[in-house]
């Protein structure tokens, strides 16, 4: 009768919480980070369902083993280093030029009104076609992945600097003027810092669609990268293979947005939003 | 503003006809010059043969169209790209709303969501290729899977932004269930699930085609992957032509469509 007498001791008192191991591991599994531990087993899962269902698909395990496998022949590394520099040539290139277009667009409405129907079509044009009119252009060469990357990228940053330019102050930029401040000091000193998040979107925009870009490139037009690296294992009728590179790509840009390009936009919005709270 | 700047110059503000004259006048003049330093390109950087000019693209961008193969092929695309969608939102709305309503949800679905985005187009084009193989399927697929988060975002932001005192009078008025799902969920969630598909719509339309081109057997994606085997950059160009063309009138389209629909919204809840 232990049990009964327990219950009858404070018979007003709530019932106390009880912190069993149960309980515990329950509310583990539903605190916030059991959600996110939970969301990818629940991928891992059905990545293993979806391997069990198509005979070309791979499992989770047989990716993992053939990337130790590949990684222990040396291919991953050489891959990724040729594919990187291809990547940053062109996106270096689509930074420079994006910017210049979008100054000239956002500050100068003769200029807006020329490039901006010719900035709408490169918007519009998708990496594919850029990775195709480079392979037909120049072939197999470093040219067409380091174009298709500045080609794809460079619209997304000038309209990005374009829509910065524009909300900038305009007393600001009117006060500036009226005191005789010269254009150089005030593109340097106004204009360019309060720009540098819409710089930011758009470059991570261009980084994010670049890669998209030299990755088609690649499987279309080079002999050497993480783009031709997955073609060759696809050709080679070998899904494992193939999937592990995907699965390799597709990390690459998840892991580079999360850890190198948010955290970089969010210290840039956090100066914006205490000048706006000022 | 344009009359502000102008007084303090001292002078007249031309009238408004004339006004767009000029900016219509300036636009023709940006056209010319993006067809002239294309023709330089052509006939003086490379050679025609390389990069057409631009008289040989509406050429072939005429033919297309009157032999009937860009209808026929935009129709294709067309049908998988609205499929595509139907997809998306019958999957995006139900986890947009568990999203936008329960807190476990919301921590489940928030790296999936946001790694989404980062996922490069290429992936779903060769994934759907060897699921599917060569078929309507993976285009499909591909455009329900890119709009999909974006539709589920915007109904959770939708969500968290309803009014609950709206919510709370239908409760105080003796509102079933039922009423306060057809008179305010609905009519709050709607205007989102528009707002994400259009705003995938650009992303959704070029993923639809860079499937086509990896694995298909019609659509406009299929036709520039042909025109490139058959090495005729005339073709691929005119066919760019087409696609940029149609994309950006149905994207207006789109836009037209979403401020007639919601006209009766504040402004500012759909931007």
């Amino acid at each position: 009768m232990s049990t009964g007498a327990a219950a009858r001791i404070e018979p007003g008192a709530r019932p106390r919480r009880d912190t069993g191991l149960p309980r515990r591991l329950l509310d583990a599994v539903l605190s916030n980070t059991g959600a996110r531990i939970t969301s990818y087993l629940v991928f891992v899962l059905g990545w293993q369902i979806l391997g069990g269902l198509y005979e070309r698909v791979p499992g989770p395990v047989e990716v993992v083993q053939f990337l130790a496998d590949e990684i222990g022949r040396g291919g991953v590394w050489d891959a990724f280093q040729v594919t990187l520099e291809r990547f940053f040539a062109g996106v270096a290139i689509a930074f420079v030029a994006g910017v210049v277009i979008g100054l000239l667009m956002g500050m100068w409405p003769l200029a807006r009104a020329l490039l901006k129907d010719t900035t709408m079509v490169g918007l519009a044009i998708p990496a594919i076609i850029w990775a195709l009119l480079t392979a037909l252009w120049f072939g197999f060469s470093w040219k067409a992945p380091v174009l298709t990357v500045a080609l794809t990228a460079t619209p997304f940053v000038a309209i990005n600097v374009t829509q910065g330019v524009q909300g900038t102050p305009r007393d600001l930029i009117r006060m500036s003027k009226a005191f005789g401040v010269s254009t150089h000091r005030r593109v340097r000193e106004l204009v360019l810092p309060f720009i540098m998040d819409y710089v930011f979107t758009g470059l991570r925009f261009g980084i994010i669609l670049g890669w998209n870009g030299v990755l088609l490139s690649e499987w279309f037009a080079s002999t050497e990268g993480v783009g031709w690296r997955t073609r060759y294992w696809y050709d080679a009728n070998n899904f494992d293979g193939f999937v592990a590179w995907i699965f390799l790509f597709v990390a690459f840009i998840v892991v580079f947005d999360r850890l190198v390009l948010s955290p970089i936009q969010r210290r840039v919005f956090r100066w914006r939003t205490t000048v706006a709270m000022r | 503003m344009a009359n502000v700047a102008l007084r303090r110059q001292g002078v007249r503000a031309p009238s408004l006809a004339a006004r767009r004259w000029k900016q219509a006048a300036v636009v023709i003049v940006g056209w010319a010059a993006f067809f002239a330093l294309w023709e330089f390109a052509s006939s003086v950087l490379f050679n025609p043969y390389r990069l057409p000019g631009p008289v040989a693209v509406f050429e072939a961008m005429e033919s297309i169209v009157t032999s009937g193969d860009a209808v026929k092929h935009f129709k294709a695309s067309l049908g998988k790209i609205f499929l595509g969608f139907g997809f998306g939102v019958a999957l995006g709305v139900p986890i947009g709303f568990l999203m936008g309503t329960t807190r476990y949800w919301k921590a489940f679905f928030h790296d999936p969501v946001l790694v989404a985005g980062s996922i490069p187009g290429i992936t779903y084009a060769v994934l759907a290729l060897v699921v599917f193989g060569i078929g309507i399927e993976g285009p499909i697929v591909a455009v329900a899977l890119i709009s999909m988060p974006y539709i589920a975002l915007n109904v959770s932001a939708g969500l968290e932004g309803i009014d609950s005192s709206l919510i709370m009078m239908s409760r105080a008025f003796g509102r079933g269930r039922k009423d306060v799902l057809r008179h305010v969920l609905i009519p709050t969630i709607t205007p989102f699930v528009f707002a994400g598909v259009r705003l995938s719509f650009a992303l959704a339309w070029k993923v639809e085609a860079l499937t086509e081109v990896f694995g298909s057997s019609d659509g406009i994606g299929f036709m520039i992957r042909r025109s490139y085997q058959l090495f005729s950059v005339v073709d691929v160009l005119a066919w760019t032509g087409l696609f940029v063309i149609f994309m950006l009138l149905l994207e207006r389209v789109l836009v037209r469509l979403e401020r007639h629909l919601f006209r009766w919204r504040p402004q500012e809840a759909t931007a």
